[in-house]
């Protein structure tokens, strides 16, 4: 097991790096440069030619490259080019509210979602299962622009019983934060849940479909044990790799929601990092995200282990 | 009558020159009231000194004085905060670098102009300089600056401040947004101290509307102490304003608190919060929701809610010389014929885009960048309306009677990808066949150098241009022969020269004759089409008075209050 975790820690530095190496230069494409986004198109030439030298952004791009790197092996994130102060704390902050609010959703629509699936399959093709998938289904494709909007007018507006802007009052307790977080973490309830049912419910018809399944049956157990001790299990295995692979978008993915529900999270964060061209907020977004990505597939990959017995002992041996 | 004369002499003996002068073209009925208030103001006559003209000048119907703000019912209440929703500033708050509505209004919070430009009003007032007088050429300017006035750290405000300040906007050397202002019309060595409470502008030429380019306009201009390093500012946001700082987080929000020891009285309010938003529909959303007093600026598109809703607000207009551009290849088959490009600006229905694009709040373009919004403009002259017949038959006469095809550049921002679907359908109605670009403003503007830029390079291109205080800017950089914004490659001599007399005016109906030859060139030429000018648009709930916005965005708090 430590083996393979660090095995695994070592291929994540790798991807980490190479991940660094095209986001710095896919950015050298896009068009515009970090001084004229400061100072608006209709600046004076020379007034963006000073500021340039001032950020050093009219160095080779192979210099910039190389100094950037150089800090951030020693834990310096660098200067945002865009407000002139440490990468640092302003990703870390983002990075704080993402997790907030990827967390209450995950915590909401994890149970829901499996609990959804399970139950649905368990009535698969009967009326029970057609409603929860018809309904898991059509929340998922509604895009967030439209749950969000519908939400805010219905709980925010109409009803007026729920805040709408996420961004609760300065040092505001645990609770406040997480009313304020309602609305946004129901919208990507909503989002996901008919994906995780989908899968859940899927996995779980193959199960009780197995043998395994039937010779437990057979051989006289009570539903309940064979649904918690032999379907639960093995339904689950593909549901767990979906999530994981949710995690991208749920921290770094929500321009959108982030937007609309008034959030700083780290979605936003990047995508006006990358509009302005301040690379190292681009490059510190990009990475923490990075980097979270990978732990929580690595997450994924030991629950897999331990709900899977033959990885376990392939392992072992 | 008699008495009335007597008193206009009492007041034209220690009037200098410029004033008399000034005086001269009310009585001869030459300028209106209005104007007259508006023009004295810029060439530094007093509010007092105004209105004691117009009373000497008889009927006292004088709609137009230059001394109060914003319409403000009942006694103003003290104390509370008041809470307004606005774009996030898209920089660093640097008062060199700023470019961006949302950072321009967090200078204005805490800093102070030498004049306010009222855009409610459209008229300077005195903030940190009391008066102004130009040389009789109008290349040097002269002002005089208030006393007694402390910046937030308790240092006093003198002229080095002012020298300071000025010196670092105008420095070609340094990272300043104000060097696209003050390019050829003043240099760091230009800006003089005459005395520690006077400071002389010399100018690199005559220019009669300079008072305009050290205002509020100049969102730049704010004065910070001597010394001050711009790039630390934002931890301090140090000015002379009726606000200080109380805390400033990025993409968030930022709060002041009143400054006890403002020059113009203690403000009302207590304290001020902004939250910061990076689009508009989640700012109609929380006014709407009561999670905010007021949205400093909105457009008219996407706010349909609350405009339709206008009586539940207080809904503040004005009129802006924010436009839409749209320019054609002066130098390119087939707009190198003016018939071609009158062509194209005939077809337009002007009057329904601002119904469909800005519903109604906007005024009409008549493709000169003379609009409403200034004195100078001569708005007798005929505006420009949709003619088809007569766009075919010059199309026809330019030997194109079978239609001609183009190519549209623009940029992804507000209302202009669909004003360029209305250029493109009415263009059709006479045989023009216009097909379209949009690209994201960065790829539009490129470097925004001829040769390396969408913007300037492309056969018809739309772009925006924001409000300014004065056409200079308007009048130059697009459209002179070396101006660096020509997007449509005009090149006319007369007109270079007419710009020139423009500027360098200082009375008013002197300004307005240059403005009317301006404008029937351009509409004789028709290098560009401007199809409209957009209203300023502020809205609050309807407990909140005396806020006094600008249509560049910035807004002033320290008369409001909420009842």
């Amino acid at each position: 097991m430590a083996i393979f975790i660090l095995k695994r820690v070592g291929l994540a530095l790798v991807t980490l790096w190479i991940l660094s190496v095209i986001v710095f230069f896919l950015g050298q494409i896009l068009p515009g440069d970090p001084a004229r986004a400061i100072l608006g198109p209709l600046a004076a030439p020379n007034a963006v030619h000073a500021l340039d030298q001032q950020l050093g952004t009219n160095r080779p791009v192979l210099t910039q490259y190389w100094s950037w790197i150089s800090h951030f092996v020693h834990g310096d994130l660098g200067t945002s080019y865009t407000y002139d102060s440490a990468v640092g704390p302003l990703v870390w902050k983002a990075l704080g509210h993402s997790l907030e609010l990827a967390i209450v959703a995950f915590v909401v629509v994890v149970p829901l979602g499996i609990l959804g699936g399970v139950w649905a399959a368990l009535a698969a093709g009967k009326r029970r299962d057609r409603v929860i998938s018809i309904l898991g289904l059509s929340t998922t494709v509604l895009p967030e622009l439209v749950t969000g909007i519908v939400l805010i007018v219905v709980f925010g507006i109409a009803l007026n019983v729920l805040p709408f802007s996420a961004t609760w009052p300065p040092g505001a307790s645990l609770p406040t934060q997480l009313y304020h977080l309602i609305l946004p973490a129901a919208v990507l309830v909503l989002i996901l849940f008919g994906y995780i049912e989908q899968m859940a419910r899927a996995g779980t018809i193959e199960a009780l479909n197995s043998d395994y399944a039937r010779t437990a049956i057979l051989k006289g157990l009570p539903r309940r044990t064979v649904i918690r001790r032999h379907i639960l299990r093995n339904s689950l295995l593909p549901t767990i790799t979906v999530i994981a692979t949710q995690v991208g978008y749920l921290i770094g993915g929500l321009v959108v929601v982030e937007t609309l529900f008034h959030y700083q999270g780290i979605g936003s964060l990047i995508v006006n990092a990358a509009t302005a061209k301040d690379f190292p907020m681009l490059e510190g977004g990009v990475l923490v995200i990075g980097i979270v990505y990978m732990v929580a597939t690595l997450v994924a990959d030991i629950v897999y282990t331990l709900l899977n017995p033959r990885i376990r002992f392939q392992a072992a041996e | 009558m008699a008495s009335n004369s007597i008193k206009l002499d009492e007041i034209r003996e220690s009037r200098s020159e410029l004033e008399n002068h000034h005086i001269d073209e009310l009585v001869a009925g030459r300028i209106s009231r209005r104007d007259f208030v508006r023009k004295g103001a810029v060439i530094g006559m007093s509010s007092s000194l105004l209105a004691a003209v117009l009373s000497a000048c008889g009927s006292a119907n004088n709609s137009s004085t230059a001394s109060s703000t914003t319409a403000a019912t009942g006694t103003p209440k003290q104390g509370g905060t008041l809470r307004l929703a606005q774009q996030a500033p898209t920089a660093a708050i640097n008062p060199l670098t700023i470019s961006d509505a949302g950072g321009l209004n967090m200078l204005a919070q805490t800093g102070d102009f030498l004049i306010l430009d009222n855009n409610q009003l459209l008229t300077l007032q005195p903030m940190l300089a009391t008066s102004w007088t130009p040389s009789n050429s109008g290349s040097v300017w002269t002002f005089k600056l208030r006393p007694n006035v402390k910046f937030h750290n308790g240092q006093p405000f003198t002229a080095k401040d002012v020298v300071y300040t000025f010196k670092q906007l105008a420095d070609p050397k340094n990272a300043s947004n104000a060097l696209s202002t003050f390019t050829s019309v003043l240099t760091p060595d230009g800006v003089v101290m005459v005395d520690p409470m006077t400071v002389a502008f010399h100018l690199e030429a005559p220019n009669g509307n300079f008072p305009y380019l050290v205002s509020s306009d100049n969102y730049n201009a704010i004065i910070v102490p001597d010394g001050t390093d711009f790039s630390k500012w934002q931890s301090t946001f140090i000015g002379t304003g009726p606000f200080t700082l109380k805390s400033y987080t990025q993409n968030v929000g930022a709060s002041f608190v009143a400054n006890p020891n403002y020059w113009a009285g203690k403000p009302y309010l207590d304290s001020t919060s902004f939250t910061f938003y990076s689009s508009q529909p989640p700012q109609i959303l929380a006014l709407q929701g009561g999670q905010v007093d007021g949205i400093v600026q909105f457009t008219a598109q996407g706010a349909q809610s609350l405009l339709n809703n206008a009586s539940s607000y207080n809904l503040i207009k004005l009129k802006s010389a924010n436009h839409r551009e749209l320019s054609m290849r002066n130098d390119q088959a087939p707009f190198t014929d003016a018939r071609v490009r009158q062509a194209v600006a005939l077809t337009l229905n002007r009057p329904e885009m601002i119904s469909a694009l800005l519903l109604g709040y906007g005024q009409l373009g008549n493709d000169s960048p003379f609009g409403p919004r200034f004195p100078s403009s001569d708005l007798s002259i005929p505006q420009r309306a949709q003619d088809i017949a007569k766009a075919k038959s010059l199309l026809a006469a330019a030997g194109h009677s079978g239609g001609i095809s183009a190519h549209l550049t623009t940029e992804q921002y507000q209302e202009i990808p669909a004003l360029a679907q209305v250029i493109k359908a009415d263009a059709a109605k006479a045989g023009i066949n216009i097909s379209l670009t949009v690209e994201s403003q960065t790829a539009y503007y490129g470097k925004a150098t001829y040769g390396n830029s969408d913007w300037l390079d492309a056969q018809m291109s739309l772009v925006d241009y924001g409000d300014r205080g004065v056409p200079n800017v308007f009048l130059e950089a697009p459209l002179t022969s070396n101006g660096s914004w020509n997007a449509a490659r005009f090149k006319n001599p007369t007109y270079d020269s007419l710009v020139k007399q423009y500027v360098a005016s200082i009375d008013l109906s002197t300004q307005r004759q240059i403005a009317g030859k301006i404008t029937n060139l351009l509409l004789q030429e028709t290098p560009i089409v401007i199809p409209y000018f957009i209203d300023g648009l502020t809205a609050t709930k309807t407990n909140v008075h005396g806020v006094n916005p600008t249509s560049i965005s910035a807004i002033y708090l320290n008369k409001a209050y909420v009842s």
